[in-house]
């Protein structure tokens, strides 16, 4: 698991975990955000399972262009 | 976890809704609903034909009759359609492929869920035609689960170790399924096996097997899902998979092995209680070590039915040591279906329905629901009263011997299992109307 920042956000590359440890290791990033930056999320695939846990604390998710194969989120706190 | 700068930044393209393009994965929301929602209404239909059958409840150990009925109205009605309805939506996030159909899915609903209601009432009325009729319904529907899930297992990439609990699962529903229509043809004068070998391998297979594997593989997804841990450990999950399998070709043989049936039943026990020791081991490191520790009143119930799935392991032993007592085959019943996996199942569909309803968007709006927005909290706390209110009088019916005391866990369980179908009811009203704006939750704020 790599996280690194750009100007664009704070970016976590979970590609390769086993679930339900990308949903943990993004939640855990989360909870240690304490201002308005955007999170990039880097996946294998979708992480339809975190979509509620997001709602449930605020934040909304939208799919941006990423590599080939990779699903990338942009997270946002509020709507 | 390495911190860093990394050049080029992400190229934002699309500003889709809250679940843009999840919904390609998913099933269409009424499917898995259904499933729930037929769920809830035979687990009251169970609790109303226990009291309709309370007279004979308390030595209850077989034969055509309303105890019978409470019994499948649970055990294909309650845990099946939910284990089916669960996995079809489960399955292929742990598998990685998507469900090869959602035609088929409907349609085994459809096929199912009247074979359920026909089979029960034919056992309830002892009407050994509906039975049958009822039981080619149950078992085309199973055998259409099971294909679709095959199909989806035979193709997973990753979760080795959940994969083989389905497997298992899957091939002790074939087990389940002969031993049932030989038990079904026995009221039509054409078994397949004996009333003794055809019951010795159903209630095995299909409680721990069956259901059971079920049940201990979804929990390897849906305990870290809930309590945000880190997935177990893959060896020990496998480990526990192969005891499991183990104990039920012990028991499988047992069935058969005339002579040696006790000391089998026994290695099977054995063997049995080494899966559920590592199984236990590794859910509850899942809990202790998870960033969500309150997981509320489903995981009471959950964890009662984790000690009531250990109690049933002990009683099992003691039928098998002492066959002759009257009260050990009804209270091994009750402590083994309602008491583990009906409790286990009830526990974990307060948290699944609306988790897996919320990740559908509301008609109209692009804005999320909550889990908890869709969760109405007073019929769940009224069903955990009922339920273990039902399940303690149940085991003293069956203690003393007494039918009042069986009406009256029948009484109680009924009002339990209505509000648990009024919390269903609630929940689909809400996801047709409009979400309520969210605020976000201050960064210092748990998650749970």
């Amino acid at each position: 698991m790599n996280r690194w920042t750009e100007p664009d956000g704070i970016h976590i590359d979970v590609r390769g975990l086993q679930p339900p440890q990308p949903m943990v290791a993004i939640l855990t990033l989360l909870r240690s955000v304490d201002d308005d930056r955007p999170v990039i999320v880097h996946l294998d695939r979708e992480p339809q399972l975190l979509y509620p846990e997001l709602a449930e604390i605020g934040w909304s998710a939208e799919i941006i262009d990423g590599e080939p194969g990779e699903v990338r989120l942009r997270l946002t706190r509020g709507e | 976890m390495k911190a860093g700068t990394k050049a080029g930044a992400a190229r934002p393209k699309l500003a889709a809704g809250f679940l843009a393009g999840a919904t390609s994965r998913l099933l269409p929301a009424s499917i898995p609903l259904r499933y729930f929602g037929a769920a809830a209404v035979f687990h009251l239909a169970a609790w109303i034909a226990l009291g309709a059958g309370a007279a004979g409840a308390p030595r209850f150990v077989g034969g055509l009759d309303w105890p019978l009925a409470a019994l499948h109205f649970v055990t294909l009605g309650v845990l099946a359609m939910t284990a089916i309805g669960a996995s079809l939506q489960l399955m292929p996030v742990a598998t990685r492929q998507p469900v090869y159909s959602t035609r088929l899915p409907a349609a085994i609903w459809w096929v199912y869920t009247a074979g359920v209601g026909v089979t029960a009432v034919g056992m309830g009325i002892g009407a050994p035609l509906w039975l049958g009729a009822g039981a080619v319904a149950v078992v085309a529907g199973l055998i259409g689960y099971g294909v679709l899930t095959a199909r989806n297992l035979a193709g997973a990439r990753g979760m080795a170790g959940i994969v083989t609990h389905g497997w298992i699962a899957l091939a002790s529903l074939a087990v389940v399924v002969v031993s049932a229509v030989s038990l079904a043809f026995t009221y039509l004068g054409w078994p397949l096996f004996t009333r003794e070998t055809a019951l010795a391998l159903h209630v095995p297979f299909a409680a721990y097997g069956f259901m059971g594997m079920l049940a201990l593989g979804l929990a390897y997804i849906l305990v870290p899902m809930f309590a945000l841990s880190p997935a177990p450990d893959e060896t020990q999950v496998r480990v526990s998979a192969a005891l499991a399998a183990l104990a039920l070709l012990l028991a499988g043989a047992a069935a058969f092995g005339r002579g040696y049936a006790m000391p089998l039943q026994a290695a099977a026990l054995a063997a049995g209680a080494g899966a559920v020791a590592l199984h236990l081991r590794l859910v509850l490191l899942a809990l202790r070590t998870g960033m969500r520790r309150e997981l509320g009143r489903s995981f009471r119930l959950v964890r009662i039915a984790w000690a009531l799935m250990v109690a049933s392991l002990a009683l099992a032993l003691a039928t098998v040591l002492a066959p002759d007592v009257p009260m050990l085959a009804t209270l091994f019943g009750i402590v083994l279906v309602p008491g583990w996996l009906l409790t286990l199942v009830l526990g974990m569909m307060q948290r699944i329905v609306p988790f897996l309803a919320s990740m559908h968007k509301a008609p109209g709006t692009k804005l999320p629901r909550t889990p908890s927005s869709l969760t109405a909290d007073r019929p769940l706390a009224i069903h955990y009263a009922c339920h273990l209110c039902a399940l303690v009088l149940l085991v003293a019916a069956a203690i003393v011997d007494s039918s009042w005391l069986a009406l009256a866990a029948a009484a109680v369980g009924t009002l339990g299992a209505a509000a648990f179908l009024a919390f269903f009811a609630i929940l689909v009203r809400r996801m047709r109307l409009p979400p309520a704006p969210r605020t976000a939750v201050p960064p210092t704020a748990p998650v749970a």
